[in-house]
């Protein structure tokens, strides 16, 4: 049914564009940029990485047609930091999206979480929208729910989608059902009037986010206005979902189903792209948030192929992702490129593409990549990964040399319960239960000869030695330098709830909050 | 349309392939793992050229061996049989092994021989030497022989040069015997093997054999068993130092290098479109070397074991015309490998019981795959225990299961030697399209999985009761004075065994 409509509107917006927008907008100055953030999706979950199943022809294809980054990395192993980074072109430590309660936690924004993206911070949108962007967020925000921390107050021209993960259902009395807006007011909520069926697993959310993300594209083009659409779909997050069409079609269950899922909504949106004749126009580039949440296997895990743990740790399964950069006649097909990246590098090469300078009144962490992207090359030779975890460096590379001066995976207690950050995998003195300082003597990890974080370098060998002495000056230089933001995600409170969106009103779906009673928020990872 | 097209078109040329039979390359890497490559993701190493075959050919994700070591999985490679029924078992072969593959079975070269194809093999052998070479390539049906008849370990190697200017080899390797000879055909053309060079001498004999044979319009078939990746890892000038993955990034990049240059004499000499070229490996990666070993990706332990990562191998079909590119799921073997090469060559089948299938239907119909089975052998298989595990579409079934020195060093406490032997009743059942990783067990009180056993059981003994374990080979054991020798009169052998490189 879904389906159906989809087609049938592609079609009537095809006839339409053919005749009259094809051949306008060849040579715009400022490309469309679209970018494609999955939800805990690993790096080895695309076929073009080695996934076994038959998931991905999309993604494979738009590796094809593109360039594979290898070396691709977030900014924290966790959703709202790793989206705050992206948005901001900051480190999470630096934008403040990080908690102060205790070391090395990740923290994000759960319906209690009384903090949200700083007023002090420019977002991708704020500054796009100076050469003339529209931009629009289609799926999960994250960076905050309350009124002020909103899209339309940071960028954004255009919202569909939820600002929290979907989790649910809840009985709207001790929590609210997390409400899915359209722009500045809610539509409804979720398991009420977006359905996830918590049994089967189906839901037709992709299905809607694929049709605002086409709607939006053909808005814009009709226009002839610049856009930067953030695809931000969450299909693979617990509680997995896909549609019916796909639900018990994969090779590796309801997961592999919400991957096949969000594979064939990119491969229409790039087709898309080709029958409105802006393909060529259009940069995409499509990565994940953070590595695989392996935790939550067998049923609603990705996987990390030959990484170390996953979603949450700052080992390689955390925090290397899959990317794949997209535009056709621009970036060369077929490529690879090892160049160390990030998702922050995407802010900075998003402003370069559209012929805005960065600001320069604060420190940006992201990086120009058009000289990568454009010219092939990789010119960015000495640049770190910082790996933090909450308010803890607790890694760095530098070029194939990963120091690891903390680890943990997670806490014994945890463990003893049966959450495992690490199934299959634990490596003495590497995965550790308990938060283990290595500051005078880092781990180090050719990652090159060993992606998997398995055989640290003897600290007897010269190599280890050089190494070190290079990592260590980035890191006190790093260290020097930084200033760390006010941490924004300290704070928890029922009454912040999503009780009362804006629009609930209308619908007749406002619900009535606590009083307030805020506490320091309880993060354990 | 387009698909319909491109299906009549091959149809035509497999036609044409009736008048001119199409040449094979059969490349084989060692001890290189399912998550090597770059197009099976790993993400350091160099292969582009490999990574190019796969891009415009067909990669298989589902491909297996025969044996998680070296000489049964060759063996079975060539014959299309189980090494069970050949005899190449318990382990792989000595440089003094008495035993060797059996005249009787009949080789891939054997088969293509008689229709006039040249036979060439260049590289590691490993199905013995024995008296007077009686093993030898040359005797199972090669015209031409130039490599090192076994593993380029099995010899001391602590002196040796393995990569530019002066960098020993890692490790002792076997220090008993000989140092490792190259021959050509039945000669000793070097002893001690020259690494630096060892590559080019094979490129350069590779082109050769593939030009002579074009000029003399003589179809053929090339098979090129590489060292690499196999420890200690060895790599020359062009490769030495350039990939980002140390000694073993450097010695896959040198046997992807020779990938290229195959390819560019193909294209060069004209065949290139009546040429099949099929890669794969011998078993799983050798986890015990650390960063110098291979990877399995995400599956299950490695080398040595019956596990998804020692027998599930990288794989790609290329034939530019008749095989479409794309990605196939259908489960394939290197024991289908005959019986497919003869197929598009139109030879008979040996009359013998053989386990492998015809695979064209896959590679030029995106077909289904005809093979209902895969059966897993224990490097040292006996008719006490049978089998150690069976694969029935998507489910994997472990009768017994063991950990292997090859795979120690992992975190996985079932791949190290430690794992001891272990009889599974009922077996351990995974879903390998779920669960590639054999991470999660199935429960096997379910309806479904007490019907999926059932059939488990119905094709185990099936398969046992045709399964004649032929004579071991490897159990007639070793004499020293069967090892390859350059000075065949001189003594204290081995340490004199060895001459000047030429």
């Amino acid at each position: 049914m879904g389906r159906m409509v989809a087609l049938t509107l592609i079609t009537f917006f095809a006839a339409i564009i053919c005749c009259s927008w094809t051949k306008n907008l060849p040579n715009a100055p400022s490309p469309n940029i679209i970018i494609m953030l999955m939800d805990d999706m690993g790096w080895g979950d695309l076929g073009v990485f080695g996934q076994p199943s038959k998931e991905t022809p999309n993604l494979d294809a738009m590796a094809a047609e593109g360039m594979l980054l290898p070396n691709f990395y977030t900014a924290n192993p966790l959703c709202s930091p790793s989206r705050a980074a992206l948005l901001t072109g900051r480190l999470p430590i630096r934008n403040g999206f990080y908690t102060t309660n205790a070391r090395a936690r990740n923290a994000y924004t759960p319906q209690d979480i009384v903090g949200g993206i700083s007023k002090d911070e420019i977002l991708l949108p704020q500054l796009l929208k100076t050469k003339g962007y529209v931009s629009k967020i289609v799926g999960k925000w994250h960076l905050g729910h309350r009124p002020q921390y909103l899209p339309l107050k940071n960028g954004f021209d255009e919202w569909f989608g939820s600002p929290n993960c979907h989790f649910g259902p809840y009985n709207d009395q001790s929590i609210p059902n997390i409400p899915v807006y359209n722009n500045s007011e809610m539509l409804g909520r979720f398991y009420e009037d977006f359905k996830i069926d918590r049994e089967t697993g189906e839901s037709n959310l992709t299905q809607i986010y694929l049709m605002e993300g086409l709607d939006f594209i053909l808005r814009q083009t009709k226009a002839q206005q610049p856009f930067f659409l953030y695809w931000a779909v969450d299909a693979t997050h617990a509680p997995v979902y896909a549609s019916k069409r796909f639900l018990g079609k994969s090779q590796r269950g309801r997961y592999g189903d919400a991957v096949m899922e969000l594979d064939y909504s990119i491969g229409q949106i790039l087709k898309w792209l080709r029958t409105l004749g802006i393909d060529n126009n259009t940069f995409v580039f499509f990565t994940s948030d953070n590595g695989a949440a392996v935790m939550s296997g067998p049923n609603e895990s990705g996987s990390n192929g030959p990484f170390l743990c996953g979603k949450e740790t700052t080992f390689e399964g955390g925090m290397r992702e899959p990317a794949i950069a997209w535009w056709p006649g621009h970036i060369k097909e077929g490529s690879v490129n090892f160049q160390l990246a990030n998702v922050m590098d995407l802010f900075t090469t998003s402003l370069v593409l559209a012929g805005i300078n960065p600001p320069d009144d604060r420190i940006l962490d992201g990086l120009d990549l058009t000289p990568v992207l454009l010219n092939c090359s990789q010119p960015l030779k000495n640049r770190p990964i910082f790996y933090y975890r909450g308010n803890e460096l607790m890694a760095v590379r530098l070029g194939e040399y990963k120091a690891h001066y903390w680890t943990w995976s997670n806490s014994w207690e945890e463990f003893r319960q049966g959450i495992n950050f690490c199934p299959g995998e634990e490596v003495p003195n590497v995965t550790t239960h308990e938060q283990k300082e290595h500051t005078l003597q880092p781990l180090i990890f050719h990652l090159g000869r060993d992606p998997g974080e398995k055989f640290p370098l003897s600290v007897l060998s010269k190599e280890y030695q050089d190494a070190l002495s290079r990592i260590s000056a980035v890191v006190q230089q790093h260290k020097d330098t930084l200033v760390p933001g006010i941490p924004q995600l300290n704070m928890c409170d029922s009454a912040v709830m999503n009780w009362a969106p804006a629009g609930c009103e209308k619908l007749g779906k406002c619900l009535k909050p606590p009083e307030s009673n805020p506490w320091k928020c309880d993060w354990p990872h | 349309m387009g698909s319909s097209c491109f299906a009549f078109f091959g149809i035509l040329l497999l036609c044409t392939c009736s008048a001119s039979p199409p040449n094979f390359v059969l490349l084989f890497a060692d001890d290189l793992g399912f998550g090597d490559l770059g197009c099976y993701g790993h993400p350091s190493s160099l292969t582009p050229n490999l990574d190019r075959l796969a891009a415009e050919g067909l990669r298989f994700t589902d491909f297996y061996s025969t044996c998680p070591v070296c000489s049964p999985s060759r063996a079975s490679l060539l014959t299309g049989r189980y090494q069970t029924r050949s005899g190449i078992y318990p382990g792989v072969l000595y440089p003094g092994s008495i035993g060797g593959l059996p005249l009787n079975e009949t080789t891939i070269a054997e088969v293509l021989r008689p229709l006039g194809y040249a036979t060439a093999v260049i590289g590691k052998w490993h199905l013995g030497l024995g008296h007077n070479g009686m093993f030898l390539p040359t005797k199972q049906g090669f015209d031409h022989f130039l490599g090192i008849p076994y593993s380029h370990d099995m010899g001391p190697c602590k002196n040796l040069t393995c990569f530019p200017p002066d960098i020993k080899c890692y490790g002792l390797c076997d220090i008993s015997n000989v140092v490792v000879p190259l021959m050509e055909n039945e000669v000793i053309k070097q002893q001690p093997v020259n690494f630096l060079d060892l590559e080019r001498s094979y490129s350069d004999f590779a082109a050769n054999f593939i030009t002579t044979s074009v000029e003399k319009k003589q179809p053929f078939f090339l098979y090129y068993p590489s060292h690499h990746t196999h420890y200690p890892q060895y790599a020359g000038i062009g490769a030495a130092g350039q990939s980002l993955r140390g000694p073993f990034g450097d010695s896959l990049l040198e046997f992807d290098n020779t990938v290229g240059h195959l390819m560019a004499t193909l294209e060069r000499t004209g065949v290139i479109n009546n040429t099949l070229v099929f890669f794969t490996s011998d078993n799983g990666p050798e986890l015990m070397r650390m960063s110098r070993g291979g990877n399995a990706g995400p599956l299950k332990c490695g080398k040595g074991t019956t596990y998804e990562g020692g027998m599930r191998e990288p794989a790609i079909a290329y034939w530019p015309g008749i095989i479409k590119p794309g990605v196939t799921h259908e489960m394939a073997s290197t024991l289908d490998i005959l019986p497919t090469l003869a197929r598009l060559a139109g030879a008979e089948l040996p009359q013998v019981m053989l386990d492998g299938v015809d695979m064209t239907d896959i590679l030029v119909k995106q077909g289904k795959s005809k093979r209902e089975a895969m059966i897993f052998y224990p490097v040292d298989p006996s008719e006490k225990y049978g089998l150690f595990a069976v694969r029935l579409g998507k489910y994997k079934a472990h009768f017994y299961t063991q950990g292997a020195f090859h795979s120690s060093t992992t975190p996985d406490k079932d791949c190290p030697e430690t794992a001891v032997f272990k009889a599974h009743d009922p077996p351990l059942i995974f879903d390998l399209e779920a669960d590639p990783c054999e991470h999660y067990a199935l429960p096997v009180d379910t309806p479904d999985i007490q019907s999926v056993l059932q059939q488990v059981k119905t094709v185990k003994e099936q398969f046992e009761s045709s399964m004649v374990f032929g004579e071991s080979q490897v159990a007639k054991g070793t004499d020293p004075n069967l090892e390859p020798c350059c000075n065949p009169e001189c003594s204290p052998k081995p340490s004199c065994c060895q001459s000047l490189p030429d």
